[in-house]
């Protein structure tokens, strides 16, 4: 028992913290609701509290947007503290029925939706969308992602995308039924034995390709991919990349003008966790006819969305205003009539929280790949 | 105390699209998933909140393909100690009474306490094989239970009744329960606990492992013959009543009346 509580304080580092508070000062959850994530990194080093610690309901109210720990002088990650402690609750069995759906849907059909595996290509079904074949060298394999697979709102991503990616001659393929759930939310939820398991067959799956690239839709896979995938061979981009590569090499021709005042909103994904700021200013920036404007807290400190972190699984106690609903309050105020994303889960809580403000009327989220295909395809 | 829980692997219909084959005998499950069915997941859940409680063993028994591994390793993985699965192509699985016979077979070699299965599948819907697996073991049962307690060599449980009513009632064991959804909350069997019920026995059985004679639980020893599936008929025949309330309980209760419905 005591090497096991150890290795806890030592995975952590917990000793490392100076209780500087910026890990809390930082969270942007706080605004609404009683997380305090750097109790939870001091407290969590008595080995004995630890049990207790995982029942409270706050450890599920982090987002993992990762601020805490970009903004931790120690380097620390006190997010993965709080990914600890839900792991203890997960291996008692005892979790919310929400939570525990998702888990066993992504081991019994590998997604989180509790979709059926035989119709994850359903969204192509309108499209001549290319299927990679194991074995066959492909330039770009294409990683949909299971929230966009499965979630009539967001199918138009994935279609956009490869309707983009047939103007442009792209040499891409598909996965097809066998792509399964990168399973980053299986670690954010705290099943580090699915996550292991997820690993070792995604690793083998993608492998199996002569793939140069994997071209991931959500920035979740991506990081996912990116950083805890060691022995995956391909190069792990996201498709902001390819498409800012596609334009600036002139193989994408924007043949229509858009005459739209767009937002870009920084998913933490791919922001605060990945840097990728440029690929997405640049790609709006080259549409005729739209001015590009900036949020005030952008990039590394660009407000989360609160999708993900298994969120979409388990709903705050707090009835304070979301901060997806800060968020498309700001980019109204700032005169936008687009609010860009590029991140599924960004879509599906900045469509909700439009819709709560009852903004549709003069504002749109609209993924990068929607908006690029109207002026593209 | 010694159980046993009976399971089946179900598909999900809830939002599938569903066909029927050519044959009109089948339904086309490929674009379906599966799973435990609902209600036997919480009679798994039950039998291990009275282990944890009361101390015993489990068993778990299914009827299917290898693809059903999956669901018993799943319940074996939250507690229990050992399962069976019988597989042979000449048992009519669609006749809930000769399904009762076979899970009596297993059952009866052993001694037992206490068998729990969920009250009703999700695919077939039939809410029988509990109530005639008692029948078959010669023990008394209570359906659609949404609360146990145990006494000494008795249960105390409240059945669910149409209405809102529940029953209370006292039942000695060994006995069957078929359990209602909602007794309890299911627990998560993380991925290490199922790599850890690998290690359990998990036995599959043929026919004559069960002692039982082929015609006792195939399609020609059946009492249920299947004429074929449909999709019913999707009609819209709503009628507003209009007028003061009593003039439109009359009018009903007449409408009911006439239709042989009162």
């Amino acid at each position: 028992m005591n090497a096991e509580i150890q290795s806890f304080m030592e995975k952590h580092d917990l000793l490392g913290c100076i209780q500087c508070g910026r890990c809390t000062g930082g969270c942007p959850v706080t605004v609404r609701t009683n997380l305090n994530v750097r109790r939870f990194v001091y407290d969590s080093i008595d080995e004995s509290m630890l049990d207790e610690l995982a029942k409270l309901s706050d450890i599920w109210d982090c987002t993992t947007c990762n601020t805490c720990a970009v903004r931790c002088p120690k380097g620390l990650k006190p997010l993965e503290v709080l990914i600890g402690l839900r792991g203890l609750l997960v291996e008692s069995g005892i979790i919310q029925p929400t939570v525990r759906d998702a888990l066993e849907s992504v081991f019994q059909e590998g997604n989180p939706w509790k979709k059926p595996r035989a119709t994850r290509l359903d969204w192509a079904a309108e499209l001549e969308a290319k299927i990679a074949e194991p074995g066959e060298k492909v330039e770009n394999l294409l990683f949909v992602c299971c929230t966009i697979a499965y979630d009539p709102k967001l199918q138009g991503i994935a279609q956009n995308l490869v309707k983009i990616l047939h103007k442009a001659d792209v040499d891409y393929g598909l996965i097809g039924e066998a792509e399964t759930c990168c399973s980053s939310e299986v670690y954010n939820l705290g099943e580090a034995g699915l996550f292991e398991m997820m690993v070792e067959d995604n690793t083998e799956l993608l492998n199996s390709f002569e793939a140069k690239r994997i071209v991931t839709i959500s920035p979740h896979c991506y990081t996912t991919f990116k950083s805890q995938y060691p022995l995956v061979k391909a190069e792990i981009i996201h498709y902001t990349q390819l498409l800012a590569e596609l334009l600036e090499n002139n193989r994408l021709e924007l043949t229509n003008e858009l005459k739209s005042k767009i937002v870009f909103h920084d998913p933490c994904y791919l922001g605060k966790k990945n840097n990728i700021f440029a690929e997405p200013r640049y790609i709006l920036n080259q549409i005729p006819g739209v001015e590009v404007l900036e949020f005030e807290r952008k990039k590394e400190r660009s407000l989360c969305c609160e999708g993900g972190g298994g969120k979409m699984w388990v709903e705050t106690e707090s009835r304070k205003e979301r901060l997806a609903e800060t968020r498309v309050r700001d980019a109204r105020a700032i005169g936008a009539d687009v609010l860009a994303v590029a991140c599924p889960f960004c879509v599906l809580t900045m469509d909700d929280a439009l819709k709560a403000k009852g903004l549709e009327e003069e504002m749109k989220v609209a993924d990068i790949t929607e908006i690029l295909a109207k002026v593209a395809v | 105390m010694k159980m046993f829980v009976c399971i089946k692997r179900v598909p999900d219909t809830s939002e599938a699209d569903v066909k029927i084959d050519q044959t009109a005998k089948n339904v086309d499950s490929s674009r379906f998933s599966f799973g435990i069915n609902d209600a036997d997941n919480y009679a798994v859940e039950e039998a291990v909140l009275i282990k944890e409680a009361k101390g015993g063993e489990i068993t778990y028994l299914c009827l299917g393909p290898k693809d059903a591994d999956i669901v018993i390793r799943m319940a074996l993985a939250k507690g229990g100690e050992r399962a069976a699965r019988v597989e042979d192509p000449r048992i009519n699985y669609r006749d809930p009474l000769q399904v009762a016979k076979v899970l009596a077979a297993l059952i009866k070699k052993e001694k037992f306490d206490l068998v729990m299965t969920g009250c009703m599948s999700s695919d077939d819907s039939n809410m029988s094989v509990g109530v005639a697996l008692a029948e078959e073991l010669g023990v008394p049962h209570a359906a659609m239970v949404k609360k146990v307690e145990i006494l000494d060599g008795a249960l105390k449980v409240q059945r669910e009744l149409e209405g809102g009513l529940s029953e209370v009632v006292e039942i000695s064991l060994p006995a069957v329960l078929t359990i209602q959804t909602g007794i309890n909350v299911p627990r998560y069997a993380p991925i290490r606990g199922i790599r850890e019920a690998q290690k359990k026995e998990l036995k599959v059985l043929k026919l004559e492992d069960l002692e039982l004679s082929e015609n006792e639980v195939n399609e020609a020893g059946s009492q249920v013959e299947l004429l074929k599936f449909y999709i019913p008929e999707v009609v819209s025949n709503a009628e507003i009543i209009e007028g003061a309330p009593e003039e439109k309980a009359e009018v009903m209760a007449l409408k009911l009346v006439k239709g042989g419905l009162l």
